[in-house]
């Protein structure tokens, strides 16, 4: 009956047991292959393929390898149902890379997630597919990748960022370009969570591209705020190195203001530890800073482990790294000004690390009454969880070590809890004995007082070591510690058997060792206590402390008037002790007798000889080889000692006194006074895992060199327009009227230097053909009127508004419209051919020419000798005032082989095997006059697509070295395609093939014509077209213009060029997307579909630059 | 970056491993943990950042449950120990706690929760709130639900709202019938007395936490009588820094439910609610031990639930305690506990026995130290006051609540 209850209230409580894990999914953990798992996941149903699923992830989860299921597992991605999708997901990141072949029918499937409405479907499809890590779809994924980054949805963006790192971690240098790029544009990312996460990207992708910082620093400072947390954390970082490797570290900040006051004069010379104190007058500051200490942390933060090397092999140089030039000033700097403003409230972030990060910012750069402000924060983080405390335990001490001033008033804080782990604890002692004051001392030292009777011994040990510290540093307190401490080595020495307890004897060596850290400061003040300490040696059992004793009475025997006295007695209990002792004491106690031997006085001599010989014979059959070494080694060379009745004797031969000597000079050297802090410590960031770990970790990086990083002159001006643009759209409030003024007048500076600039640099210029030039280069004009010199533009959806029934008329360039295409509704762009004017550079300047300029320009037109070859039209411009005969231009190559006329036809022929770049020469001009110009059309070769071919140009019998520089724009010739073939071609080259960059564009907000009441829309490609034909040699496939509901968004414009590259005939895409609002500066990506990648980038970065440069021919 | 993430049961068992990035980690660097933390003991488990021989270690535990995170390469390491800390909290909040059982049978919530905050071991959606709505935490409906259905997913087909929007701790648009706003201060007071029965530091460790269920997008502003007394405060992403730092108010867009507004810490404070005089004498091998606990100065509330415990010295061989009120219990780890509860009014606890010393031990040499607790609801003792909490559009039937409460923090009362 009873039994029977029993039983049942088992199986009761196991059935409430069963009861409280149903649902759970605690049966597939604990018994994951009680089924059969293939079946279930081909089954029909979502909910079993669900179970088979989480079978899997229980294996998993404990560690077995289930890859065997990957094909079936890959079939079903294509399920509807998100919890499997998940699962899928899970499994897949888990085993794609060891089953590629399979993991790639998935792809399909990300393909059209990709493509899904809802954002979440896309951002798994993209997280998983950059997650499978396979070079074969990297391409994919990349292309996958950049369209999620101009996703809608922040969360598909910011995945989209958290892919990068994957990608860039397949190490796949071709993609390199292309991935910076969409870090670039995710940090200006109007979003702060995509900005986070882009911030992550860039400190794993291109931690040192500063370029990208530069671009949006101050957007990025002031979103800085809104950043979620984690992405703070490295953001705070990458701002930190931007503004040092930009600017350099700040004058007026702890790491360098203490530089000047080192040579002024405040070098005390006792010691490399010095306290500067500053009157109360001078400035109000009475801080004391540990000047060299501060010195090697601000150096170490800079340099890397290879000048580190080099530095502590000559440790002597402790001299200021810093040159003037490197260093910025606050009260100037507006970067750093607003590095710190947007820094300085994230000490109030609930999140240890942003803390840390932002206090560390403040550390570095933070002029020096500012950086009390990160003590409290920091302070404050110890109050937060175990792991944390430690982490900000090990920073702060490093802050302290270098600015003790700061954590002094705030020594209460490291009070230690009973709660606080033993790490937690050892830092803490180190903190107080660190930033004890003369002040504080006292409550300290009660508290130390407190921490000794501490159950856990190891951590009473420690505080009496720091105890000793304390004493080294103040000079005040020494008796009150040595008291204390005696005190204390006589209870441990009492206190029973010290075997029992390990603790105790550790407590008991350190009080020993402590004493000793004290007495060394000033040996003569403490005779009293060092002979304490010997009474108390037959007390003290411990074998360590005993050494140490027994080693200070080596060291001290000729101390004050009374030890000499005892030294004796000592010696011969002693040697009355040796046997018993351990051998580590037994060491000491041969060292000492030796020492004490050699200065011993005259009437002591004989008996401490005695004593010596009889320990050296004992020691001599020892059982440890180390202590018979010692005594063999002793022996010999105290010989002479022994073998004499004195203790002073000169009247030996000369090769004993030799021994004398070393004796003299191996025991009897006096220890030195104080040893010097090591300067050689080795400190990291602040922050960094490697300041905790004490090594440099990989990965880790220094801060940048200061101001390592430049950029030219050019690109900041254009960009600042962009910055301030970006600054204006943050602040909103400003007033329109003051933001109109700025903008006239910085384009007025933008322009002006960057023509000066020109002029000085680069040696070309821009110069405005006369409109009655006949070598337009894509649409030749004809002479009849100017509303008949059209081109046609098709669109794919144009709409009536732009419908113009005029009729495709005189187009006899290559890029004619073919007529027989299929007819779209036909845009017509005015006159567009008269202004397109080639872009001339110069050859020659009249000023090293004596009078003879020199110009050319890249035609369009194709080259009649073969298809490699360039035409380019040469200019010559006789400004002198008197004639100028024979010029002539000639390859340099064939300048070597002869001088003969024939040689040009050799040479010629040459090129066409070599790889020589070769010049179809001009006709020579006999003679020209002054003021008389003459043109000339060359055929050239380049050799490489980036290098200048050298040229010798002739005249008056000179030979004058030119460079002819190769324009990637007229390296490429029209090629005519219809808008079909123009997308067909396009497919086919994607991912790796294509590649796109950003750049702005406002050409069209200077053009006048805006203001004649012409369509917006058309003013804009026509402005776009105009700049492209202007400076490179395309055909033009397609316009697309935008649907959009306002006329002011151009939001959707699109330009399509059609080309083919000169040397290899491979058809190259380009395709430019407008963005922005018409009347402001539009934002262009220029996209570039090609299997030539390296021609295909250098021509995107041409194009993209093109497109920025202002324009000169807007007239 | 984290490269991967164990779960570890609290006898060294791998519950769960999660690879983050493409370099896999082997299970045998947790075999190593463990085997360190064998050897070396307490000190190792309470390091929080190890080098091992290949991986650099982050971990902490809660409850038992060792969470360990691996990284090769450098990075912030407070960045992964407080992440690691968001983990456990996000689970011990889903699941109610952590342990083995609730980890194992939750397993793959664990997964699933791991997967969207964390990609590419940078931290992804770590706020509770979004998480909730991605994933559904377990509850008696849904368990319910699947065991009938058969089928219940727990994965959200949609991405929450507020994923995306500039507060992205806040759900953009949730709806209550009745809105309401709780605001409570929970502070708890740190004290270290020292041996000569002197206060040797007293603070107060104070959380503003706050409960909101408002509909729409509120836009709060809470100020204090007395802000000047904070000496530091760390808060939520979702207060502004500006309003602070010019008339310290707090203004904020609160997340949905509950959450933690700000914490702060007061110094210096001069008195304790509750006083322990502990007397010991040794002699001959025993000591007698007394301890009197008693009100100081009465805060005008009950003092409720209060406990000394301390760890009774390893020298000691046994021990005879009792109490004239309330219970004595002592571990077989030599904790002992005394509950009290409240203090009566006519007589003052103390708690008197003695303990015997291990023999050959005349007198004790180290002291134990006796950690204090005690709860006072409806005080805050650092004396801050809130002054008002406003919204900026009122909306229906608003109902504001405000409650304080103290407890004992790191209260160590030394020997």
């Amino acid at each position: 009956m009873f039994n029977q209850f029993g039983s049942t209230s088992e199986t009761l409580s196991k059935a409430s047991a069963v009861v409280l894990r149903i649902g759970t999914d605690a049966h597939l953990y604990d018994d994951p292959e009680d089924v059969n798992i293939a079946p279930l996941l081909d089954s029909k149903f979502e909910s079993e393929k669900c179970e088979a699923l989480k079978r899997l992830l229980a294996l998993i989860a404990q560690g077995f390898d289930v890859s065997n299921f990957f094909p079936q597992v890959v079939k079903n991605v294509a399920s509807q149902s998100s919890e499997v999708k998940k699962l899928v997901y899970l499994y897949l990141l888990q085993y794609a890379e060891k089953r590629p072949n399979e993991a790639l029918l998935s792809i399909n499937y990300f393909q059209k997630d990709l493509g899904d409405p809802n954002p979440l479907v896309r951002a798994w499809a993209l997280r998983t597919m950059a997650g499978i890590r396979l070079h074969v779809i990297a391409p994919l994924a990349l292309a996958a990748v950049s369209k999620c980054a101009r996703d809608p949805a922040v969360y598909v963006r910011k995945c989209a960022a958290n892919a990068l790192p994957k990608l860039h971690d397949l190490r796949l240098e071709e993609h390199a370009p292309a991935i910076e790029e969409i870090v670039g544009i995710l940090l200006n990312d109007h979003s702060p969570g995509v900005v986070g996460a882009a911030a992550a990207a860039f400190t794993s992708i291109c931690p040192n591209n500063f370029e990208l910082i530069r671009k949006n620093y101050k957007k990025l400072c002031q979103i800085l705020p809104d950043v979620e947390e984690w992405g703070q954390i490295l953001l705070i970082g990458i701002l930190l190195r931007y503004v040092v490797a930009r600017h350099g570290l700040v004058r007026e900040s702890l790491m360098l203001s203490l530089h000047g006051m080192d040579s002024n004069g405040f070098c005390e010379k006792d010691g490399l530890v010095r306290d500067l104190t500053l009157d109360k007058e001078d400035g109000g500051k009475s801080d004391s800073f540990d000047v060299n200490l501060v010195n090697v942390v601000s150096k170490c933060y800079i340099e890397g482990p290879d000048e580190y090397l080099s530095r502590s092999s000559c440790p002597d140089t402790v001299t200021s790294a810093f040159d003037s030039k490197e260093t910025t000033s606050i009260a100037h700097n507006e970067d750093v000004k607003i590095l710190l403003q947007c820094t300085s409230p994230l000490l109030w972030s609930n999140n240890s690390a942003v803390v840390l990060a932002a206090a560390g910012v403040q550390w570095i750069m933070a002029p020096l009454e500012d950086v009390k402000k990160i003590v409290k924060p920091l302070l404050f983080l110890l109050r937060s969880s175990s792991a944390s405390k430690y982490v900000v335990l090990c920073n702060i001490l490093v802050f302290a070590k270098a600015a003790p001033s700061l954590f002094a008033p705030h020594f209460e804080n490291f009070f230690i809890c009973s709660s606080d782990a033993y790490q937690v604890k050892a830092h803490k002692l180190e903190m107080l004995s660190l930033i004890a004051t003369a002040s504080s001392i006292t409550s300290i030292l009660r508290e130390f007082d407190d921490y000794i009777k501490d159950p856990d011994r190891r951590f009473a040990a420690d505080t009496i070591a720091a105890i000793g510290l304390c004493a080294k540093r103040l000079p005040t307190i020494p008796t009150t510690c040595l008291d204390g401490l005696l005190a204390l080595v006589r209870q441990e020495s009492f206190a029973g058997d010290p075997e029992s307890v390990d603790g105790e004897a550790g407590v008991l060596v350190q009080a020993v060792m402590s004493i000793q850290t004290i007495i060394e400061r000033d040996p003569d003040s403490h005779d009293k206590v060092i002979i304490q300490l010997f009474r108390s040696l037959d007390s003290i059992k411990v074998a360590a402390a005993r050494a140490t004793i027994i080693w200070m009475v080596g060291v001290y025997c000729s101390l004050g008037p009374i030890i000499p006295r005892m030294l004796t007695t000592l010696t011969k209990y002693l040697a009355w002790s040796f046997k018993s002792e351990a051998s580590e004491t037994k060491l000491q106690i041969l060292n000492t007798t030796a020492k004490v031997l050699i200065s011993a006085k005259v009437d002591d001599f004989q008996m401490l000889k005695r004593i010596m010989v009889y320990m050296l014979e004992l020691g001599e059959c020892d059982l440890s080889y180390d202590i018979r070494d010692r005594t063999r080694f002793l022996k010999k060379l105290l010989s002479c000692k022994l073998a004499s009745n004195e203790p002073t004797e000169d009247s030996v031969a000369s090769q004993e006194n030799i021994a004398v000597h070393v004796v003299e000079h191996v025991f009897g050297r006096k220890l030195k006074p104080f040893t010097p802090v090591a300067l050689n410590d080795r400190f990291y960031l602040p922050g960094s895992l490697s300041q905790i770990v004490l090594h440099a970790a990989p990965g880790y990086e220094p801060l940048p060199k200061p101001c390592s990083f430049v950029f030219e002159e050019h690109d900041q001006l254009s960009d600042l327009d962009r910055q301030r643009e970006a600054g204006a759209e943050l602040d909103g409030s400003q007033e329109s009227s003051e933001t109109g003024d700025e903008d006239g007048s910085s384009d007025y500076d933008t322009e002006s230097s960057v023509g000066s600039e020109f002029s000085s640099d680069d040696n070309e210029r821009k110069v405005s053909n006369d409109a009655s030039d006949p070598a337009a280069p894509l649409i030749q004009i004809s002479d009849t009127s100017v509303s008949a010199d059209q081109e046609e533009l098709r669109s794919k959806r144009a709409l009536d508004l732009w419908l113009d029934d005029q009729p495709s008329t005189s187009n006899q360039t290559p890029s004619a419209v073919n007529s027989n295409q299929s007819s779209y509704a036909k845009i017509s762009i005015g006159d567009i051919g008269s202004r397109v004017k080639p872009k001339s550079y110069s050859l020659l300047d009249p000023g090293n020419g004596s009078g003879l300029k020199v110009d050319y320009a890249f035609l369009s037109e194709v080259s009649t000798v073969s298809p490699l070859h360039v035409c380019v039209e040469v200019l010559f411009e006789n400004s002198s005032g008197e004639p100028i005969l024979d010029v002539n231009l000639e390859d340099e190559e064939s300048m070597k082989v002869a001088d003969s006329s024939e040689q040009t036809l050799v040479g010629k022929a040459n090129a066409s095997y070599n790889n020589v770049p070769t010049l179809i020469p001009l006709e020579e001009i006999s003679c020209l006059e002054p003021r008389q110009s003459a043109k000339r059309l060359i055929q050239v070769r380049f050799h490489h697509h980036l290098l200048p071919m050298r040229l010798t140009l002739h005249y008056n019998g000179k030979k004058v070295p030119v460079k002819l520089r190769p324009d990637l724009g007229y390296l490429v010739k029209p090629f005519s395609m219809s808008i079909e073939e123009f997308l067909a071609t396009e497919s086919r080259l994607p991912g790796m093939f294509e590649y796109s960059r950003r750049c702005t564009f406002d050409d069209h907000v200077k053009d006048s014509r805006m203001e004649n009441g012409k369509d917006k829309f058309l003013s804009i490609c026509e402005c776009i077209t105009l700049k492209v034909l202007s400076n490179s040699n395309l055909h033009l496939v397609s316009v697309d213009l935008p649907v959009a509901n306002t006329l002011e968004d151009a939001t959707g414009l699109r330009l399509r060029f059609g080309s083919k590259i000169l040397s290899s005939e491979i058809p190259l895409l380009i395709t430019i997307t407008v963005q922005g609002k018409c009347t402001e500066v539009l934002n262009l990506t220029v996209k570039i579909n090609c299997e030539e990648t390296v021609f295909g980038l250098n021509l995107l970065n041409r194009i993209a630059n093109f497109m920025v440069e202002p324009s000169s021919l807007t007239s | 970056m984290l490269q991967c993430i164990f779960l570890l049961s609290d006898s060294g068992e791998v519950m769960l491993e999660k690879q983050l990035t493409g370099h896999r980690v082997d299970r045998s660097i947790c075999a190593w943990f463990w085997d360190q933390s064998l050897s070396q003991g307490d000190s190792f488990k309470s390091l929080p950042v190890i080098a091992s021989p290949t991986h650099y270690l982050f971990q902490i535990v809660r409850d038992g449950i060792t969470f360990l995170a691996c990284s090769q390469v450098e990075m912030p390491p407070l960045m992964a120990i407080e992440f690691l800390c968001r983990v456990a909290d996000v689970l011990s909040d889903y699941l109610g706690g952590v342990n083995e059982d609730l980890i194992k049978d939750n397993f793959i919530i664990v997964y699933e929760l791991l997967d969207e905050m964390i990609d590419n071991g940078f931290p992804l959606t770590t706020e509770p709130s979004i998480l909730r709505e991605m994933i559904a935490p377990p509850n008696l409906v849904s368990k319910m639900l699947s065991v009938v259905t058969g089928n219940a997913s727990n994965v959200s087909d949609t991405l929450p709202s507020g994923a995306g929007s500039c507060v992205p701790w806040r759900p953009t648009d949730p709806k209550y019938s009745s809105n309401e706003v709780y605001v409570d201060l929970v502070e708890e007071m740190d004290a270290i007395v020292n041996r000569d029965g002197e206060l040797v530091k007293c603070e107060i460790y104070g959380e503003v936490q706050m409960n909101s269920q408002l509909t729409g997008f509120p836009d709060l502003t809470l100020s204090f009588a007395n802000p000047s007394i904070l000496e530091d405060m760390r808060f939520h992403p979702c207060v502004r820094f500006r309003p602070w730092e010019s008339h310290q108010v707090l203004s904020f867009v609160p997340p949905d439910g509950e959450f933690k507004l700000m914490s702060y810490r007061v110094k210096k404070l001069k008195n304790t609610p509750v006083y322990v005089k502990p007397q010991i004498t040794s002699d001959l091998g025993t000591c007698r031990v007394s301890v009197l606990v008693g009100i100081r100065s009465d805060p005008g509330k009950a003092i409720e639930s209060i406990t000394l415990s301390f760890q009774l010295p390893h020298c000691v061989s046994s021990a005879d305690l009792s109490s004239n009120h309330g219970t004595v219990t002592i571990l077989s780890n030599k904790t002992c506990t005394w509950t009290i509860g409240r203090i009566p009014k006519d007589k003052t606890p103390c708690l008197s026995g003695t303990l015997a010393l291990e023999t050959g031990l005349e007198r004790l040499h180290v002291f134990p130290t006796f950690k204090l607790g005690f709860k006072i609801m409806g005080i805050a003792l650092s004396g801050l006051r809130i002054e008002k909490l406003d919204l900026q559009t009122l909306p229906p039937r608003l109902y504001k609540g405000f409650r304080a409460q103290t407890r004992a923090g790191e209260f160590d009362v030394r020997l």
